[in-house]
């Protein structure tokens, strides 16, 4: 369960302060799909930084799992990073020194996960990608360095999956084949997704959206009835 | 840790290559370090391995005037307590060599050595013609000559040569001889002959300058120390000096030590250099690196252990390089053997050293290379921690700063205490230690400010017209660029090769300056007084105007009762720093390189109690005042004399010597004493040899120094010194050429994408190598100009300040300099950047 309680932020532009997130209340209840839409330079990017503990908030407080993450120190929300929250960017970001089996590894490591290299193999083969371990990201396809993105994401099992613009850089037939993936790990895993997009299309696969204009929300659609009805 | 020790390992395959400079920056400060430290220590183990040779006794008493009857009783009363001592004793002295065949006028000086049939206890001598030696070689006025006396006299094995009133013949060359003294001056080469044939020569009865040796076997080696330690107190009144062989080694040891520790410091310099290479190479590797760790922190790893990560594997590539140092230690410990270490084994008399990297010297290389890699790669290491996770929603966000950092700081205090500490354990010394740490931040300092102005100097550049100029300029000044970096370790290099050799020219150059038009360049020395009218009219044939022959006496100071000194024996004169032997003379008048600065200087008429002018340094140092009264022995006569002067001598001007010690005429009349001359010899080689060989034969006590010889040998210890400078600069220079190409190479990429998009926007291939050969060639010029100014500053502070010499701004060297400098960095730069100019632009812009 993610909770946020007023939160906002406010950076300094030329020696004038700009609200680039309005006070904001949501709850985003644990096993659903949610997708933020929006133009450029809506508050998007920011709200997910907030939600992941990225930056931090000019008011207002970040609440998952009953857990205040605003008043923790960066250690502490490098733990809680690596234990509860996978991350899948726009632009994959994976570490172009490592081969994709090395990229999956790296997360089950830094938590000190035993038997990773098992782990990482199974991540692999969910993704599509067992041939491919060995190639460095310089080598993959950006549908393919997606994919191995979505599997690192997944390596520690996190109970929330954040999404920044995951399709962005991908054709339409490769982002709509990463949306699949990220529809199925919150039907099979019940995990909490969390998808910014700015395409509605893609965002009508989730259960809810959540439009942004100007640092404020626009309008909360419920696409589909929350996972709990349908069980 | 497995991740840590993982993710370190995997960084490591993937980006030694980018970091192979780093790797060579640590190896050649450590090979340095390695092999200057094996050398010496292999040194140190074969000499302690021959330490008995070197002294060739156990005991030895040493004395520059012949042994009293009461000081040999002494000792033969000691001595005679312990069973079955031997004793041998040798005689040396500088005299002159002349030839039988009076058509022959070569003359030569020579270090002269009697010995009797047991010398020596240890050690053997190697001859020229391979047979043993034995003391019968030297019966019946044989010689045994160094290989030097033969080729320099044209002599072979068979022929004579004179010394004194006796004819000796050669029997053979000496290659290798026990009980020679270690890195003492030489006047002139080896020749030995029997302690009963100097006493022949009649060389020995004049006053002059013999040093007396009684060398001792002691059977039971537990009894040298004690027995040193008795004679000592026995002797104390006295001016002898005793010791043993093992104090020679401790002595040897010691120098050594140092010796070691001095040029560890040189090799030390060296791995500093390459600690700014590593400074630089780890800054740009982290700015290619923030994203990767922002990922990292992303997924959950601490700032703690992604800054681990990289200093595990900053660690392996310091204990990386070290090893190739030593490797490369190795290799240069094998080429030298022929040359340095058949050198250095001749010179200290010893069969062989080896050349084998010692355990402790690898140690210290290891620890050292790992110690300065870590420390230089420490702060920049931890920009680390200003990569935020959040840079991977925003890319071209700049990583925003606090005010001040006080870690960084704190980090930056704490391996400046470091690296002095590691000096400090380089150099056995901490004192040193900060000298040489302050003396490079000074040096550094003073060369990024120089850096900055020139760059400040060339900015109104940026606004010029033409094109590749404005961009060369402002590439310079663009923010995260190398220009200080490269100014700085380039600008170190070159600073210290100009300066090196600048230094060199200027001590030349004074050098040529004392030898000017009138200065003397002949010495003649034991001088008897009864031979003085006959010397004088030998010169007068030859040299005009005649030098006057100045009265010398030898004397020790034995007491001082004056206002700040006063003590009253030969031990408290050592510990006053007055205890070596002085030359005296006296006169009535003032010499023209002499004035009086406190006291009033005496008249012609004689005075009732003795009196004495002091030189200033002895008032400035020793503390003697006028009106003190100082009790010397003058060949083993007291006298008392009361300071009624003190001069001031221009040491510069050396036509009438210099005296610490000056007497009012009197008290000397009719003690023996000995007379000196400098003069001017003639200047073709033929007549100055004519002149000496004339003298020699008619005064054969009387030795002719040829200060042309002296100044020769000085000039080529001069030359060694400047070559080892030089090379410590040219390994400086290739340090800041390995920076160079290092930074380089780390800002390909960028470099790269720049010119990708002047080439879509364009530039063709001519602009851009104009443009790239304008920013290296000005940044060559301007490290050039940064070494050039620093090494201006550095002669002129060496000159001046402390050899207090004049100054030569050598204008051809600090051009020279700035030009070569200004060629190798635009060679370098140019080079490593064709890549840039080559590539299609499309592949760049797509990769990035």
């Amino acid at each position: 369960m993610i909770e946020l309680h007023g939160v906002s932020k406010t950076v300094m532009s030329g020696g004038a302060a700009l609200t680039i997130l309005h006070p904001l209340d949501l709850s985003v209840p644990s096993g659903q799909f949610l997708s933020i839409v929006g133009p450029s330079g809506s508050g998007k990017s920011t709200l997910l930084g907030l939600l992941a503990g990225l930056d931090t908030p000019s008011t207002g407080r970040v609440v998952i799992d009953g857990v205040d993450i605003t008043v923790l120190d960066e250690d502490r929300l490098a733990q809680l990073r690596s234990r509860s929250i996978g991350f899948v960017f726009q632009f994959f970001h994976l570490i172009p020194s490592l081969s994709a089996f090395e990229n999956i590894l790296v997360p089950l490591e830094i938590a000190g996960v035993k038997k990773a290299p098992a782990r990482a193999k199974a991540l692999l083969a969910d993704v599509g990608l067992t041939d491919r371990g060995h190639h460095y990201p310089s080598q993959l396809s950006g549908g393919e360095q997606q994919r191995v993105a979505i599997a690192r994401a997944l390596a520690n099992d996190p109970p929330i999956l954040l999404a920044d613009e995951p399709t962005g850089n991908l054709d339409s037939k490769n982002g709509r084949l990463v949306v699949e993936l990220l529809r199925e790990v919150n039907a099979s895993r019940g995990m909490t997704v969390v998808m910014v997009t700015h395409d509605a299309e893609l965002a009508d696969q989730s259960e809810v959206v959540l439009s942004m204009r100007d640092g404020q929300t626009d309008v909360i659609t419920h696409v589909k009835p929350p996972r709990a009805a349908e069980a | 840790m497995t991740f840590v020790l993982r993710m370190a390992l995997r960084e490591l395959r993937s980006s030694w290559r980018r970091l192979t400079f780093f790797f060579l920056c640590v190896a050649l400060g450590v090979g340095g370090i390695v092999a200057l430290r094996s050398l010496i220590q292999n040194v140190r183990v074969a000499l302690t391995a021959e330490a008995r040779t070197l002294s060739a006794g156990d005991v030895y008493v040493r004395t520059d005037q012949p042994l009293a009857s009461d000081t040999r009783a002494a000792i033969e009363a000691r001595v005679s307590e312990l069973p079955g001592v031997e004793r041998t004793e040798t005689v040396d002295m500088t005299t002159m060599v002349r030839l039988l065949d009076d058509d022959n006028i070569r003359t030569k000086v020579v270090e002269l050595r009697g010995v009797q049939p047991e010398f020596p206890f240890y050690g053997r001598f190697d001859l020229g013609e391979g047979q043993p030696y034995s003391f019968d070689l030297l019966r019946d006025h044989g010689a045994l000559v160094g290989p030097e006396l033969l080729t320099q006299l044209r002599l072979s094995v068979g022929d004579q040569i004179v010394i004194g009133d006796i004819e000796f013949t050669i029997r053979d060359v000496i290659l290798t001889e026990p009980g020679r003294q270690l890195g003492g001056f030489s006047f002139g080469p080896r020749v030995l002959v029997s302690y009963d044939a100097v006493e022949e020569t009649g060389l020995l009865t004049f006053a002059s300058r013999a040093n007396r040796q009684l060398l001792l076997r002691v059977p039971d080696e537990t009894q040298v120390e004690p027995l040193v330690d008795q004679l000592r107190d026995d002797l104390a009144s006295t001016f002898v000096r005793v010791g043993s062989y093992r104090r020679t080694e401790n002595r040897i040891e010691r120098n050594l030590g140092r010796a070691e520790n001095y040029l560890s410091l040189v090799g030390f310099v060296v791995v500093i250099l390459g600690g700014i290479g590593v400074w630089s190479v780890t800054r740009v590797f982290v700015q290619q690196r923030l994203k990767s760790v922002a990922i990292l922190r992303c997924l959950g790893a601490t700032t703690g252990r992604v800054l681990a990560v990289y200093v595990v594997q900053v660690t392996f590539l310091g204990l990386g390089g070290s090893l190739l140092g030593i490797g490369v230690a190795q290799l240069a410990l094998w080429v030298v053997p022929d040359s340095l270490a058949d050198q250095a084994a001749a010179a200290t008399g010893l069969s062989a050293i080896s050349t084998s990297p010692t355990g402790s010297a690898v140690a210290q290389g290891l620890a050292v290379g790992v110690l300065v890699s870590l420390l230089f790669a420490l702060v920049p290491l931890l920009e680390i921690r200003h990569a935020k996770p959040l840079l991977l929603l925003r890319q071209g966000m700049s990583v925003p700063r606090a005010g001040v950092d006080w870690v960084r700081i704190g980090v930056l205090a704490s391996v400046g205490a470091a690296l002095v500490l590691v000096a400090s354990w380089q150099a056995a010394s901490l004192e040193i230690g900060l000298y040489v740490v302050g003396g490079f931040t000074l040096v550094s300092v003073t060369l990024y400010i120089i850096g900055r102005v020139l760059v400040l100097v060339i900015q109104p550049l940026q606004t010029t017209a033409w094109f590749p100029l404005r961009h060369a300029v402002l590439n310079l000044s663009r923010p995260g660029n190398q220009t200080r970096v490269i100014l700085m370790a380039v600008g170190l290099g070159s600073f210290f090769i100009i300066g090196v050799q600048s230094l060199q020219t200027n001590l030349l150059s004074n050098f040529a300056l004392e030898l000017r038009d009138d200065a003397p360049d002949m010495f003649l020395i034991d001088v008897q007084k009864d031979q003085v009218d006959g010397v004088r009219s030998v010169l007068e044939k030859w040299v005009d105007p005649v030098p006057r022959l100045i009265p010398v006496l030898r004397a020790r100071v034995t007491g001082v009762e004056g206002r700040e000194v006063k003590f009253g024996d030969i031990q408290s004169a050592r510990r006053a720093g007055l205890g070596r032997e002085y030359t005296i003379t006296y006169r009535s008048k003032l010499a023209e390189n002499e004035r009086v600065i406190d006291g009033q200087f005496w008249d012609d008429r004689p005075s009732e109690i003795p009196e004495v002018s002091i030189e200033e340094n002895l008032q400035k140092e020793k503390g003697l005042q006028v009106g003190d009264l100082v009790r010397f022995d003058v060949l083993g006569r007291p006298i008392e004399a009361r300071v009624t002067s003190v001069r001031a001598v221009d040491w510069d001007d050396s036509r009438s010597g210099g005296f610490m010690f000056l007497f009012r005429p009197g008290p000397f009349d009719d003690a023996p004493h000995s007379y000196v001359a400098f003069l001017q010899g003639p200047s073709d080689i033929e007549v100055r040899a004519r002149l000496q060989r004339d003298i020699v034969a008619a005064y054969t006590n009387v030795s002719v120094i040829d200060g042309l010889d002296v100044i020769r040998t000085l000039r080529r210890v001069l030359d060694y010194v400047a070559m080892a400078i030089s090379v410590v600069g040219g390994i400086a220079l290739f340090s800041g050429g390995l920076i160079l190409v290092g930074s380089v190479a780390m800002t390909k990429f960028q470099r790269l994408y720049e010119s990708a998009i002047f080439k879509t926007l364009g530039a063709n291939r001519r602009l851009l190598t104009t443009m790239l050969v304008l920013e290296y060639g000005v940044l060559g010029v301007l490290a050039g100009t940064v070494g050039s100014l620093g090494a201006l500053i550095l002669t002129w502070v060496l000159t001046r300040q402390v050899f207090e010499i004049a100054w030569f701004a050598s204008p051809g060297t600090h051009v020279a300099g700035v030009v070569v400098t200004a060629l190798v960095v635009g060679v370098v730069g140019v080079g490593s950047s064709i890549d840039a100019l080559r590539r299609k632009p499309m592949m760049t812009l797509r990769a990035e």
